[in-house]
């Protein structure tokens, strides 16, 4: 089973300085207030899950936060997964209820 | 289907949040542009696939924030000196305006697109003139790539804050496509958008092209109306749509031929004109057709690699070409791939000989190879021809072959 991460903010178990510098260097920020990592940048966000996965020692995913409502999901409710180069990666997207929905998508649009 | 404004230019974005997708990059952006983000770096390079939004994030966000693009992309050379000639002045002084705390007129900000074309000769030195002109940079520098990983953009990108952008996700794709219906008035089925955007393949540019090709004459969309264009545009050669080309009954019909298939412009314009002479045999008529080839050659030029809005132009002075005379086509057996093309294929080993040759004179001689072909070639073949054993061979080291090839070459 997976583990699920929000890219925001997330926690990992207490690491050495190496793996801590490694991940850094790969695009993680850590927020000392909150003891919470957060995705700062997305150049190397194949070798930071790597790494990620290889700290917590299972298979991890980010959760994609719907352009439109804001509300989190996954890429297993998506029914384009096996078509996208993104997949599990924090990116940018709409939700399948947002996607199906015409009048919220009309509320959206009239937000511009 | 005579296409009077393409979609993709009509809904082209024209603010920063009109890009569809990328969020991350488009914030790391902003953020770098704006001074909010720390980074040494004074330049920026976008790369990633290309259709995603690179070069359209740069237009929009100078038209948001009031900056002026100096533009150099892969239509001009980059060299040393055009680098310096263009690039230099552009970005050694802040615009006067900059200074009076409007919020538009910010200066100037040089972009380089298709950084990664940079090669050749024709652009010796640009990359370490592009460098230099970063470290000396009044204003910001953007660069854009579709790889990055070349050899020779290793160096710039030690200079670079780097960017990437992924290909578009099916679900914006389709938002997009909801979006362009409803402002089109197209009452579309949610399937057929869904299978528009799967076939586009993350390019955003060609699923609105197909949505509007699909759409646009009855503001109907149905999945039935889509299940061709997956054959349609993975399938269409360029045989086949020569074929079609010639052998349309009218303007209409190559309009949308030309709007389907995803020939290469520049073969086809090739491919076209060796085939004209064999599709009309009325002089009048041959000519007429060859003035609106010549008129969508014109407009192809001045495409270029992003003037895309132009490409209606293209199609339409194309179509017309086709539909010269409806009534007189008879089948004839077409010319492909162009001469042009195979003639090159044909004399590659001759061309290859002959550089060799130049090369060689070009080192004894301490001449560039353009000058070695023009001014030293004809004389060494005339000496040749008159004395086969001159001290000109052993002096310039050719080989046999050589020889024999200068001695019956007839063109150079």
């Amino acid at each position: 089973m997976p583990i699920v991460l929000n890219p925001k903010g997330f926690k990992l178990p207490r690491i050495e300085k190496e793996k801590f510098i490694l991940l850094i260097r790969l695009g993680l920020n850590y927020n000392q207030e909150l003891g919470l990592f957060s995705v700062k940048n997305y150049n190397n966000i194949e070798k930071l899950i790597d790494a990620i996965s290889g700290i917590l020692g299972s298979e991890v995913i980010f959760s994609q936060t719907c352009t439109r409502c804001g509300k989190s999901f996954s890429c297993s409710d998506c029914k384009y997964v096996e078509l996208c180069t993104t997949k599990d990666l924090p990116f940018s997207c709409v939700c399948p209820q947002c996607l199906r929905d015409r009048k919220q998508f009309e509320e959206y649009l009239e937000k511009f | 289907m005579r296409i009077d404004i393409l979609w993709v230019e009509k809904y082209r974005p024209k603010k920063i949040e009109d890009i569809v997708g990328n969020e991350e990059a488009k914030a790391t952006f902003v953020e770098w542009l704006t001074g909010k983000r720390k980074t040494t770096k004074k330049a920026v390079l976008l790369y990633g696939p290309p259709g995603v939004g690179k070069t359209a994030l740069v237009n929009a966000t100078a038209k948001e924030f009031g900056f002026t693009i100096i533009e150099m992309n892969a239509s001009d050379t980059r060299s040393e000196k055009a680098v310096n000639e263009i690039a230099k002045p552009a970005t050694s002084y802040v615009a006067l305006d900059a200074f009076s705390g409007g919020t538009k007129g910010k200066g100037n900000m040089l972009f380089l697109d298709e950084v990664d074309g940079i090669a050749g000769n024709e652009d010796r030195g640009g990359v370490s003139a592009i460098i230099e002109i970063v470290e000396k940079s009044l204003v910001p520098v953007i660069m854009a790539a579709n790889d990055p990983d070349i050899d020779k953009l290793r160096p710039l990108k030690k200079v670079c804050l780097l960017i990437r952008f992924h290909q578009v996700r099916i679900p914006l794709i389709i938002a997009l496509l909801q979006k362009i219906c409803l402002l089109e008035h197209v009452k579309a089925e949610f399937e057929a958008l869904e299978h528009i955007a799967q076939n586009s393949k993350g390019d955003v540019r060609s699923a609105i092209n197909d949505l509007q090709s699909l759409s646009e004459e009855n503001h109907v969309l149905t999945l039935q109306d889509t299940m061709g264009l997956s054959s349609r545009n993975k399938d269409i050669s360029m045989d086949e749509t020569l074929r079609g080309f010639f052998s349309a009954k009218s303007i209409d019909e190559v309009s949308g031929l030309l709007f389907r298939s995803s020939v290469d412009y520049d073969e086809f314009l090739m491919s076209v004109s060796d085939n004209l002479p064999k599709r009309y045999t009325n002089p009048e008529e041959l000519a007429a057709a060859f003035d609106l080839v010549s008129q969508a050659d014109i407009y192809r030029g001045r495409i270029g690699t992003e003037n895309w809005h132009l490409l209606k132009y293209f199609y339409n002075a194309l179509s017309e070409a086709a539909a010269v005379a409806p009534q007189s086509y008879k089948p004839f057996e077409l010319i492909t791939p162009p001469i042009r093309i195979i003639t090159l294929f044909w004399t590659k080993g001759k061309r290859s000989m002959l550089d060799a040759i130049c090369r060689k004179i070009g080192a004894q001689c301490h001449v560039s190879h353009s000058k070695a072909k023009k001014d030293f070639v004809p004389y060494v073949k005339e000496i040749l021809q008159k004395k086969k054993s001159s001290a000109l061979i052993d002096w310039f080291k050719f080989t046999p072959e050589e020889v024999d090839f200068l001695i019956k070459m007839s063109k150079y």
